[in-house]
């Protein structure tokens, strides 16, 4: 059959476009308006570029952890917000990541960027071996066959001493050239813009756009001649990489890493946070992973926190800086429940579209908009 | 020669004969029109020629090619197209999406260089885009090219979701019940579109088909089924005064038993 070319309707096309109803052109911000939004953009560019600078490192090493949870978050979106199955082993790809950056630098004498290739690799061909066998059964049993991955590489793969360098921890010096909290949380960021890149990229491509057909209906999605579990696959690949790629920066930031971290706590504040921060929200998942790392040292930096709590007998003492994720991230979660499926996400989509250059609109949930249903367990 | 073949196929579910020994031959360019009672089996063939059944006994030639064991997206590549029941498409995305992943094999860039957005990448999205347009206009659905499909009528679906399939680049459609939700007057513009494009695309199309005058005017070929038996084929005139179909639409009930299953397997196969 020939294929349609845009020359050969083009007088339906004209027609159609006479018959569009008149001022349907696009919105285009007047002068000031351009000019608000420039403000905002140089204010989030202000805080997020220029205000660590004045902060002393242990600080800076905390919004540090915060760059590298919004990689985490963008990890699980592509398997929990593009292509809705639930990964419950995601701290150990993040686990298995650091320790290998760690171990490639300190016991094989390596670049600091070989190590992070490396890491990239390993998280993307564990994703490939844990797919491959397990990506025929979807839904509540991939989410359990995640869950074992990660107890089953809590007591083995971290359990190698060579690896991990047993109960001291695995060293893991920071890159030359960025050996300053500083340097580090810049180079951080851009790692940060290279996978939100490449997520935007792949999801204005045919492989992204095959994962949001997946997601609602495999078998449409077949018939367009998408081949769903190879998708599949190629999405939690994808995951892999960048969870893998965030657990060397984490590793580095550190500068030391141990087994114990990585336990199934951390798993949850993962899912939580992205979640929370928005699935298919690019904005809502970087603020949901940078405020879900950030929040042990918020608690901490309230003064007199604690001594408030002591003083009320009948409070249970769980908002410790550990604990507190897993008690404020299901509230938060509740509230996406509720009000907000989409997350922080949904709740900025209006001012996210205004800065883009869109009109405002206070309703705007977007053409994705999130539904509790998504997900299907 | 026929472009695609079902050959006796037969298929059971648990006590139900869905499918018994059917056989059908579409020519090229012929428009070949499915009709029969609910329950008579007609989706359940339409799921062994596309793939999402293997049937128990018997084969699907496409092409000359058996193709009876081959995976439906590779089905979808030889040019195998197919709309369901309850209308097959992304409906959290809007038209222009919808008829751009429908494209999916028509990208011609790797993965990776889509990922990393290079410039062969950019230019063939653009192309798609284009493509995408093109196709809405000719099914006149412009005006809801960047329109969420959820929302939109049941009759505009069927049309936004014939448009989807033809993004797919099919030699063959099949459609299934492409006429539902839609008034006499749009069931008699829809003959005119289905004429049109095997024109414009120089397509094959099968139809499962309820509303007689369309299948009279446009088939040039008319299988009955029911109970899973071929009853009659022939011209559609000669089809539709046949004794046998004439007491099959009016005469005895189907087999409630035969109706409930191939409802509940359409909406396992749609996912709805």
């Amino acid at each position: 059959m020939t294929a349609v070319t845009a020359t050969e309707v083009s007088d339906e096309e004209r027609g159609n476009s006479q018959m569009r109803p008149a001022g349907g052109g696009r919105f285009r911000p007047s002068p000031i308006g351009w000019l608000a939004r420039a403000v905002i953009w140089a204010g989030v560019a202000y805080l997020v570029l220029v205000v660590p600078l004045g902060q002393s490192p242990t600080d800076v090493q905390q919004f540090t952890r915060g760059v590298c949870y919004a990689v985490v978050a963008l990890s699980l979106n592509v398997m929990l917000g593009y292509v809705g199955q639930i990964s419950l082993g995601h701290q150990a790809f993040v686990g298995v990541g650091a320790f290998t950056s760690a171990y490639m630098v300190t016991t094989q004498g390596q670049s600091f960027w070989m190590a992070v290739f490396v890491a990239a690799a390993v998280g993307g061909a564990q994703a490939l071996v844990l797919g491959a066998v397990s990506l025929r059964i979807r839904g509540l049993y991939f989410a359990l066959i995640t869950l074992s991955y990660g107890l089953v590489a809590q007591d083995n793969i971290f359990e190698i001493q060579e690896l991990t360098g047993g109960g001291a921890g695995q060293q893991a010096p920071k890159p030359q050239w960025f050996e300053t909290e500083w340097r580090y949380y810049y180079l951080c960021l851009a790692f940060l813009a290279i996978v939100l890149y490449v997520d935007w990229r792949m999801m204005r491509t045919k492989s992204g756009r095959a994962l949001l057909a997946l997601r609602e209906n495999p078998r449409v999605a077949s018939t367009f001649g998408i081949n769903v579990r190879l998708a599949t696959l190629f999405a939690f690949v994808v995951s892999g990489v960048f969870a893998g790629l965030a657990g060397a920066l984490i590793a580095h930031n550190d500068t030391q890493v141990s087994v114990d971290v990585w336990n199934f706590n951390l798993a949850l504040v993962f899912v939580i946070m992205t979640v929370v921060g928005g699935l298919r929200s690019r904005w809502g998942l970087v603020i949901g992973g940078a405020f879900f790392a950030l929040l042990p040292y918020l608690i901490e930096k309230i003064p007199g926190f604690d001594e408030l709590l002591a003083d009320i007998p009948w409070v249970p003492r769980v908002l410790t800086p550990e604990i507190a994720p897993l008690v404020i991230g299901p509230l938060l979660l509740l509230i996406n429940l509720i009000q907000f499926p989409g997350g922080i996400g949904q709740q900025l989509r209006p001012i996210t579209r205004w800065l883009g250059g869109h009109r405002f609109d206070i309703h705007d949930k977007g053409p994705k908009e999130v539904q509790i249903t998504d997900v299907r367990a | 020669m026929s472009v695609l073949e079902a050959n006796h196929v037969s298929i059971r579910f648990g006590g139900v004969q869905a499918c018994r020994e059917v056989s059908m031959a579409v020519g090229e360019f012929e428009i070949v029109g499915v009709i029969g009672p609910n329950g008579a089996g007609k989706t359940t063939l339409f799921n062994m020629i596309t793939g999402f059944f293997a049937p128990d006994a018997g084969t699907i030639a496409y092409k000359g090619r058996d193709v009876t064991s081959m995976a439906v997206h590779d089905r979808a590549a030889l040019g195998l197209g197919r709309t369901f029941q309850n209308v097959g498409l992304v409906k959290g995305a809007t038209v222009a999406e919808n008829l751009v992943t429908a494209q999916h094999l028509q990208a011609d860039y790797g993965t990776v260089s889509g990922m990393l957005g290079s410039r062969p990448s950019i230019a063939t999205e653009r192309r798609l885009r284009a493509k995408a347009d093109a196709l809405a206009g000719v099914l006149g659905l412009g005006d809801l090219i960047d329109t969420q499909v959820q929302g939109l009528p049941y009759g505009t679906l069927k049309r936004v979701e014939i448009a989807t399939v033809l993004a797919t680049d099919p030699d063959v459609l099949l459609l299934d019940e492409p006429s539902s939700g839609m008034g006499p007057e749009e069931a008699h513009q829809l003959g005119d579109t289905l004429l049109d494009l095997r024109k414009t695309f120089g397509l094959s199309i099968v139809m499962i088909e309820h509303h007689v005058p369309l299948v009279v005017r446009v088939c040039d070929y008319v299988y009955c089924l029911d109970f899973g038996q071929l009853l009659t084929e022939g011209p559609p005139l000669d089809v539709r005064n046949h004794p046998q179909v004439v007491a099959a639409y009016l005469g005895e009930d189907p087999d409630p038993a035969a109706v409930a299953l191939e409802h509940q397997l359409d909406s396992l196969v749609e996912g709805n």
